[in-house]
């Protein structure tokens, strides 16, 4: 029993030996930034301390109309536009990733879509604008994109009354749902019920709208199958233009090069971009210049920034 | 009949053989006719040696991230191999035979549990805490060094613990039959005979912990920057690729093609270094 104890007692030791080793140093930095944080927070109540910049990753469909709407991107001395977000930024990878970041770090701020913005996490207010949908609608609220569906020449029966569906009164209905703007109807639905199957494809900040649409839709005409792929904007075009589905879903304006391939896109609806920070940071208002100066490393306190 | 059916069985089994070499050959080839190009079109030394990875700009250099990959690795060694040497000694010497019935069962379940499960409990648990002890964001080299050494507990106490029972039983006993208490025979005699079988393992433990993707991309914070610091964020060559492959195009397509090759010869030396240790072992 003694050799037991002995055992347990030594492997303990060893571990905790090695394991400070391994931290020591991180230690120390921890320490001294609580201690610089308690004087800041001697001098006055307000938030301060080291601002964690999340952002996507390059090439999400969210970070490429962020940038371009926030005006973090330079053009460099070619033309070609730079983005501008600081090195320094964490990187998610999805918008349930970014939000959980953001929920447990209180000197976290992100973006997400605004539809999925929930309790988790508040949204900031930019140049005094709240981020909802009236105000998307009024124009004050800047930060939004469209949401878009791209075809390739003469669709299907069936693909081609889902489409009128989504453009309908009834379609817009669960846009407007769904917490996304509608960026007007046709009018009420006036289906040609056809037979089929569709096959959607690509960003996956529509495809959850897309969802409901296709359970809307389904409802009205159950003799028309729709199938939804999740994947990425860029991958919904490509796959529209190859004819691996009928219709593509992009969270961004189509590129040029994917217009002269012969796309037609159709704009659905409108998604607000939410700023978020903690829900116990205590800022909730942030022009758009600090905004930019944020995400693009200029600013990287938050004392800097009230 | 018989003889016919001995014939076939052969086919099928030399047929099995050659799809897993022909799998590997095409790997090769894909990666290679795609990866090699870019590099040098990206120049070997920018690609290499660049600390900017500006994908959209086409300015690639995956320096940060090839030191990301040596940091992460070194410290999930640094957490896990202490642990699972100890874990293996304890399994296979000291643990009572009711308790050993649990512990091993746990320790292959934890081997079973998906990667991305592992990065859910970095995201819910290690960053938090992380947060509490440090402050900071939580994310970044400690974190996903903690949950990499976890990760790679299975691999090490696995082969840890087979190696330390091949050890023949002559060499515990004459270590005590010349007098010495059983943990000194097991520390001094047994363990030393057993070490290249445990290099094995702490080499099993770096090819695993080098090619683990998704719990880090969610623990690591992903900055495309040289490690500077415990606590702060690192990207590896594994979580380069998975981040961007979906939306990337063209140059930016091949150069992250070209950081899977980077990665290959990564794992190759590994696998290098795991032979060139067995073979010893043999001899």
């Amino acid at each position: 029993m003694k050799k037991y104890l002995a055992l347990a007692l030594a492997a303990v030791l060893t571990l905790g030996a090695l394991s400070g080793c391994g931290s020591s140093s991180a230690e120390n930095e921890g320490t001294e930034e609580n201690s610089t944080q308690q004087e800041q927070e001697e001098e006055s109540t307000q938030l301060s301390g080291a601002i964690s910049v999340i952002s996507r990753e390059e090439g999400s469909g969210t970070r490429g109309a962020f940038v371009e709407l926030m005006g973090i991107e330079e053009e460099d001395a070619d033309g070609n536009t730079m983005d501008m977000t600081t090195q320094m930024a964490e990187i998610t990878s999805s918008t349930a990733v970014m939000m959980t970041t953001v929920a447990g770090n209180t000197a976290a701020i992100g973006y997400i879509s605004l539809g999925s913005l929930d309790d988790s996490v508040k949204a900031v207010t930019v140049d005094g604008a709240e981020a909802s949908v009236d105000a998307i609608k009024d124009g004050s609220y800047k930060v939004s994109r469209p949401f878009n569906i791209a075809t390739m020449g003469d669709v299907s029966d069936a693909a081609a009354d889902f489409i009128a569906f989504i453009m309908s009164d009834e379609g817009q209905a669960v846009v407007e749902e769904n917490g996304y703007i509608s960026n007007g109807s046709t009018g009420a639905f006036a289906g040609t019920n056809p037979t089929g199957s569709v096959t959607v494809a690509g960003s996956s900040s529509v495809s959850p709208v897309m969802e409901k649409l296709k359970e809307a839709y389904e409802a009205v005409n159950p003799n028309v199958t729709i199938e939804i792929q999740t994947n990425d904007s860029t991958t919904g075009m490509t796959s529209t233009m190859e004819g691996i589905c009928e219709i593509g879903m992009a969270s961004r304006e189509l590129k040029d090069s994917e217009l002269e391939a012969g796309l037609t896109p159709q704009v659905i609806a409108l998604d607000g971009i939410a700023v978020i920070v903690n829900n116990e940071n205590p800022i909730s208002d942030l022009t758009s210049t600090q905004i930019k100066d944020i995400f693009s490393g200029n600013v990287t306190d938050w004392s800097e920034v009230q | 009949m018989k003889h016919f059916l001995e014939v076939f069985m052969h086919i099928i089994f030399l047929i099995s053989a050659c799809i897993s070499i022909l799998a590997v050959a095409l790997i090769c080839i894909f990666l290679f006719a795609n990866g090699i190009p870019p590099m040098f079109e990206i120049g070997l030394g920018e690609f290499l040696g660049g600390t900017l990875w500006k994908p959209t700009n086409l300015i690639f250099g995956i320096f940060p991230m090839i030191l990301g990959s040596i940091v992460v690795t070194l410290g999930a060694l640094v957490v896990g191999v202490p642990a699972g040497i100890f874990c293996a000694i304890f399994m296979a010497f000291f643990c009572p035979k009711k308790l050993y019935r649990v512990l091993k069962p746990a320790v292959n379940l934890l081997a079973g549990i998906p990667s991305i499960v592992y990065g859910f409990f970095g995201l819910m648990v290690l960053v938090p805490l992380s947060q509490e002890i440090f402050g900071g964001g939580g994310k970044g080299i400690l974190t996903a060094s903690v949950l990499l050494g976890i990760m790679i507990l299975p691999t090490i106490i696995g082969v840890c613990e087979s190696s330390l029972r091949a050890v023949p039983t002559q060499y515990y006993e004459g270590a005590l039959a010349l007098g010495d208490t059983h943990e000194k025979s097991i520390f001094r005699t047994v363990l030393p005979a057993a070490k290249s079988g445990i290099m094995a393992a702490v080499i099993l433990g770096v090819g695993r912990a080098v090619g683990e993707t998704m719990a880090v991309v969610m623990v690591a914070g992903n900055q495309p920057i040289l490690p500077q610091g415990l606590l702060m964020g690192v990207r590896t060559l594994t979580s380069n690729i998975v981040l961007e492959m979906g939306y990337a195009q063209d140059l930016h397509r091949e150069a992250l093609i070209a950081t899977g090759v980077v990665l290959f010869f990564f794992i190759l030396i590994i696998n290098m270094v795991f032979f060139l240790v067995q073979r010893r072992k043999e001899k």
